[in-house]
């Protein structure tokens, strides 16, 4: 066999996360309607601007066409067809963890994500959120001693309504494309952060999403507010059960980022992601965009997306403020028939704003996986500076690897620099590698982590470890 | 859309009735074209390939049979050379008598090789080619024989109105072939460019496009190119000065194997928008590409590049590069790049890079502290900017001087 | 050093061997002891570096015929990685680049496979960081290239030193140094040639494949063996190595005619 198809049949591994928790959950009827909107609303006792907020997005939903991609190929959606609210029952959000269900600890638990005192990560403040709804967030209180909210954003409407009309939808507003509208109609949770005025965040936020229904659509919306000089890293990270149907998520993330202030956004995708023959599986469609509103500000995305059948999405950076910075390090891996379409936008508007893309793509199986991103220069965004890289690894013959880089500018005192490249892993690298001791599976996985370094190196490092861990994951099987 | 329409009645639909009716040789080409273009809308932003592509300067423009212009004086032709002058109307190889290897096509031969390469470089549908295949009442189709070599300047230089070229040739095994052509609008006018190439094994095409036009007239060309294995195809464009120039340089590769090196530099200023989209696609293993686009944008010019590169497959082994750098000289220029890499094959080497900006400053300054002037520094590094693609042209095209007039274009 | 009594770590009997459709080696006959270093010389495209890719295990060398044992056993049926963790080490004429993988972490997971076979325990980052410090003085190399990718943008002779400090860190028994030295500037010659000399025992072997006496010079062999069409046409002792640089390779063609001949 030639180490090329070697390397091929290492890269399909049987999915670890695809388990299902039987626990008892509340679900309004499939389909979507005026009448679904209000009763999620009502549900959730949101206040009447929030109601509005999701009647307003739905009725220009439904004035929308959905987009129709070229590159991504999937059957129709029946909107109708999917439970747009799901929470466990009995789950009014709990004082204290110990009057959560504990089917539900162990579910994090078994996810990797101990929630419990004696034995979650210490460093790290974590949000869980089964399907719908948050059930815990560890810290709370810790936290709000430096004047830090993280909360799931229910919790948030319900306790700082003021903060979140003042934000929410500012970034990305309901009509910005036919999956934000649908999410802002109908979202169910998910976090929300505020950091004050001067704080640092002490520690590392998390999100855990864990979609648990099989019928139920997945809306979560995160929302992020750094103040003057405030900063903070983020994490998110998601898992799903095996079905042999699809499910839809269609996240919105909003970051806003004032004078002096940086968020750090970084997402371990692990969604699951159909199986070799491409049946069932996450349909990702994501919305994510932070702005830099002030001066010297700064927002950095780090992705590492290796699950869903389909993913969707562009983590984008409008950096207004001058001297602000946008980075995006990404790294992509697809096997199967899995297709990725993803980058990011660099929208430069305010003078000397500055960019950096590095995007790693890995191809594997009969995946299509492609880059997609655009840098615009504004006409005042004198002395803007971009530096794009795009490097794909294909994996056997049958994966493709597509790259799309749009560059436009209006602004001759900016820069703007794209390089991309293609790459497999050699058998003359790999034998030098097996020839200094090291075995196959492993010379395989140092080559594709290394490709990955200068993404990995962006992680936070809590998370680096686990992320090159679940590239080996997605590395380990069989070597024929 | 409303504007596609309106500019469509403003002036497609009267200019196809006005036509005289289908005849000679391209009839059935033009019946064609004729009711392609009744059918389909003009190109509008909502199609992704014409994005920022404005067409709505073709309304304006006089759509009459071409004029005969006062040409300006070239140099002579390079030794050994063939020099047609060519403007679609008039039958350019009358009393001209063809050198060794160099033959006229055929009927039979022009009836099967007539839109072969266009279907197999897939725009045998697109709108500039149906607008050809309307109006264009002749075809210059020539073959040069097997191992021959051959040196052709085709000179297009036309007054007001309509010019449709269409030109197919045939490269046999082993023939070669320096091909300088020039384009130039000394008036108002629209000027439709269709040229067919198929390599056969072997074969080597040089080919060089020199394109001058003004303000109030447009340039709408596809290139279509087949090469067999072990051919060679250098082709480069340089236009400067269109009101629109749409350039579609579109090479197959049919069985890989081959050697493609493609050249463009596009320069535009006031109002003018030059947009170029290549197309390369290797059907088989071992192929090469080696591709350098280069813009000028100053004014209120508009740049755009789209450069596709596709390795299927069956495509093992390939190595392609592309480079686009663009340099903008004004802050209401503006450019649009966009490559677009499409690889399923593990073996291969694919490589591109983009760059915009304007002059560099630490090259300026050098030259400044040389004592040379800064509006002459400037003017050194842009010829120095756009000499890289100047270089790659035929010695015809070259020797056409279109530096000089390429900044005359830019003033 | 030689002593007949010696064990024989490596036992090369009628190797045959191809490479796609084109036969390369026909018929090496060699037999190593522990103690002794053997330098193989030859022609370009004689078939030096594909023996010692065979004996490596590279996959796209076909063994067709013959065998080779290695302290007893049959070396050809082992994965390349076996092989390395075994003792058998190959420094190659060529050393590839691998970009991301940093050589530091590259050089510690090698040397804790060869320790682990050799039933040592692994070594931590930090007991590991403070053996390859110690190592790193045998080929007099900056630590700052432990921080590198391996091999990335190393100089020729860059190259040629990561792969002596590979050797000792990984202490094979039989190493099959490859061209080693061309590359290499004087002093640089000097330090490898005196890295060698120092890792060489009575229990392990070198086989050096080089053209220049230089190399010789510093490093003396026990053997010096000429190969021509894939085989090794003459031993001798390292007056051999002197002999051609004087004659060069002209007598081999003489040699090959009649060696067809006798065939024939
Ligand atoms: N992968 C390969 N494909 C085709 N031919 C090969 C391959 N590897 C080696 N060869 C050929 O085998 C022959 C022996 O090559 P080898 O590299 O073993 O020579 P060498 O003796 O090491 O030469 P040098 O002194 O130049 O290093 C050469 O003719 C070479 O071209
Ligand atoms: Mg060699």
């Amino acid at each position: 066999m030639s180490s090329s198809q070697a390397v091929g049949d290492l890269v399909s591994q049987p999915y670890k996360y695809g388990f299902v928790t039987d626990i008892e959950t509340e679900k309004i009827a499939k389909g979507l309607s005026e009448d679904v909107v209000r009763l999620i609303s009502s549900k959730k006792e949101e206040p009447a601007f929030l109601l509005e907020f999701r009647l307003r997005a739905y009725r220009q939903w439904l004035q929308m066409q959905e987009p129709d991609w070229a590159a991504l190929g999937y059957p129709p959606i029946d909107y109708q067809d999917v439970v747009y609210y799901a929470a466990p029952k009995q789950q009014q959000k709990k004082a204290s963890l110990d009057e959560v269900d504990p089917k539900l600890l162990e579910t994090f638990d078994k996810l990797g994500i101990p929630l419990s005192e004696q034995k979650r990560l210490s460093n790290v403040a974590v949000d869980a959120v089964f399907d719908s709804v948050s059930i815990a967030t560890t810290y709370k209180e810790k936290l709000a001693e430096h004047g830090v909210i993280f909360c799931s954003i229910s919790e948030a409407v319900k306790d700082h309504p003021e903060l979140i009309e003042r934000y929410l939808g500012t970034v990305v507003p309901s009509n910005d494309n036919y999956f934000a509208a649908l999410n802002s109609a109908v979202f169910s949770d998910g976090s929300f952060v505020f950091i004050p005025k001067g704080v640092e965040c002490p520690m590392e936020l998390s999100t855990y999403f864990r979609i648990n229904s099989g019928d139920t659509g997945q809306f979560e919306r995160t929302l992020i507010v750094a103040e003057q000089g405030a900063s903070v890293s983020y994490l998110e990270g998601c898992t799903a059960p095996m079905f042999d149907t699809n499910q839809l998520h269609a996240a919105v993330v909003e970051l806003v980022v004032l004078e002096d202030a940086s968020i750090k956004y970084s997402t371990v995708q692990n969604w699951y992601a159909g199986d070799e023959n491409g049946v069932g599986g996450i349909y990702n469609f994501v919305t994510k965009r932070g702005q830099c509103r002030g001066d010297r500000s700064k927002i950095s995305w780090t992705q590492v997306e290796t699950g869903s059948a389909i993913t969707w999405k562009y983590p984008s950076c409008v950096l207004q403020g001058a001297d602000s910075v946008g980075e995006f390090y990404s790294v992509a891996l697809t096997n199967n028939k899995q297709q990725a379409d993803t980058g990011t936008k660099m929208i430069h508007v305010g003078p000397r704003t500055r960019s950096t893309i590095v995007s790693k793509g890995i191809s594997a199986g009969r995946s299509a996986n492609s880059y997609r991103g655009l840098v615009q220069i504004g006409p005042k965004a004198v002395g803007a500076r971009n530096y794009s890289q795009c490097d794909s690894m294909l994996i056997g013959d049958q994966a493709a690897a597509n790259t799309y880089p749009y560059i436009r500018s209006q602004q001759p005192q900016a820069s703007v620099e794209h390089e991309a490249s293609t790459c497999r892993i050699s058998e003359d690298q790999l034998f030098y590698l097996q020839s200094r001791g090291i075995g196959f599976e492993e010379a395989v996985s140092m080559m594709v982590s290394g490709f990955c370094r200068d993404v990995f190196n962006q992680l936070p490092m809590e998370f680096a470890a686990e992320a090159d861990k679940l590239l080996a994951l997605k590395l380990e099987g069989s070597v024929g | 859309m409303v504007a596609s329409t309106s500019t469509r009645q403003l002036w497609v639909e009267p200019w196809l009735a006005a036509l005289p009716a289908p005849a000679g040789e391209l009839g059935p080409v033009q019946q064609r074209g004729r009711a392609a273009l009744a059918r389909t809308p003009l190109p509008a932003a909502r199609a992704e390939e014409w994005r920022f592509t404005d067409l709505s300067l073709l309304a304006q423009l006089p759509v009459a049979s071409v004029a005969a212009a006062v040409e300006r004086p070239l140099p002579a032709p390079q030794p050994g050379a063939l020099r047609l002058h060519w403007n679609g109307r008039e039958d350019p190889l009358q009393g001209v008598e063809l050198p060794a290897g160099l033959q006229a096509l055929t009927p039979t031969d022009l009836a099967q090789g007539l839109g072969h390469t266009l279907a197999a470089t897939g725009c045998e549908q697109h709108w500039p080619v149906e607008l050809n295949q309307a109006c264009a009442e002749r075809v210059l189709a020539l073959r040069v024989a097997s191992r021959q070599r051959v040196n052709l300047e085709l000179i297009s230089a036309a007054g007001e109105g309509l010019q449709p070229l269409r030109l197919l040739l045939l490269l046999e095994e082993k023939a070669e072939l320096d091909l300088s052509q020039l384009v130039s609008a000394e008036a108002a006018g629209l000027h439709s460019l269709v040229v067919e190439v198929h390599l056969a094994r072997s074969a080597r095409l040089q080919h060089g496009l020199v394109a001058f036009g003004r303000s109030d007239a447009a340039l709408l060309a596809h290139l279509a190119i087949e090469q067999e294995p072990e051919s060679q195809v250098s082709l480069s464009q340089v236009v400067a000065g269109w009101g629109l120039a749409r350039l579609e340089p579109r090479v197959v590769q049919v069985d890989g194997g081959a050697h493609t090196i493609l050249r463009g530099l596009q320069v535009v200023d006031g109002q003018q928008i030059a947009d170029t989209h290549s197309q390369l696609e290797f059907r088989g293993p071992e192929g090469q590409l080696d591709q350098l686009h280069k813009a000028v944008a100053a004014g209120q010019g508009r740049s755009v590049f789209n450069g596709a590169v596709r390795v299927p497959r069956e495509a093992q082994r390939t190595n392609a590069a592309q480079l686009s750098r663009t340099l903008l000289l004004s802050d209401r220029a503006r450019i649009d790049t966009k490559p677009e890499l499409e690889i399923v094959a593990d073996d291969v080497k694919c490589a591109h890079g983009a760059t915009v900006s304007s002059l560099q400053t630490d090259e300026l300054f050098y030259l400044q502290s040389r004592g040379i002037g800064a509006d002459q520094a400037a003017g050194l590094l842009q010829r120095a900017f756009c000499e890289e693609v100047l270089r790659d042209l035929p010695a015809a095209a070259r020797a056409w001087c279109p530096l000089e007039r390429l900044l005359e274009a830019r003033a | 050093m030689i002593r007949p009594d010696a064990p024989v770590l490596l036992e090369i009997r009628d190797l045959h061997a191809r490479v796609e459709d084109k036969a390369i080696l026909k018929g090496v006959n060699l037999t190593i002891r522990a103690g002794e270093i053997h330098a193989v010389m030859g022609r370009n495209g004689s078939g030096k570096s594909t023996l010692s890719k065979v004996l490596a295990g590279h996959p796209a060398y076909t063994v067709t015929g013959g065998s080779v044992t290695y302290r007893g056993d049959n070396l050809l049926e082992l994965d390349p990685e076996q092989r390395a963790r075994i003792g058998v080490f190959l420094g190659f004429q060529y050393p590839v680049e691998i970009p991301g993988v940093s050589n530091l972490e590259f050089l510690r997971v090698a040397t804790n496979a060869r320790r682990t076979e050799q039933g040592h325990e692994e070594l931590d980052t930090f007991a590991f960081e403070d053996l390859v410090r110690e190592r790193l003085k045998v080929v007099q190399m900056d630590p700052a290239f432990l921080d590198r990718s391996v091999n990335e943008g190393f100089s020729g002779g860059e190259k040629k030193r990561n792969e002596i400090l590979q050797m000792a860190l990984l202490e094979p028994l039989v190493a099959i140094l490859d061209e080693t030295d061309s590359g290499l500037d004087i002093d640089a010659l000097r330090i490898v040639a005196g890295g060698v000399n120092q890792l060489a025992n009575a229990d392990n072997a070198t086989l050096l494949i080089t053209h220049y006496q230089r190399l010789l010079d510093a490093i003396t062999p026990d053997y010096v063996h000429v190969m021509a069409a894939g085989r090794i046409l003459r031993t001798g002792g390292k007056e051999l190595a002197l002999e051609l640089e004087q004659r060069g390779y002209d007598w081999v063609d003489q040699e090959l005619a009649a060696l067809a001949a006798e065939v024939a």
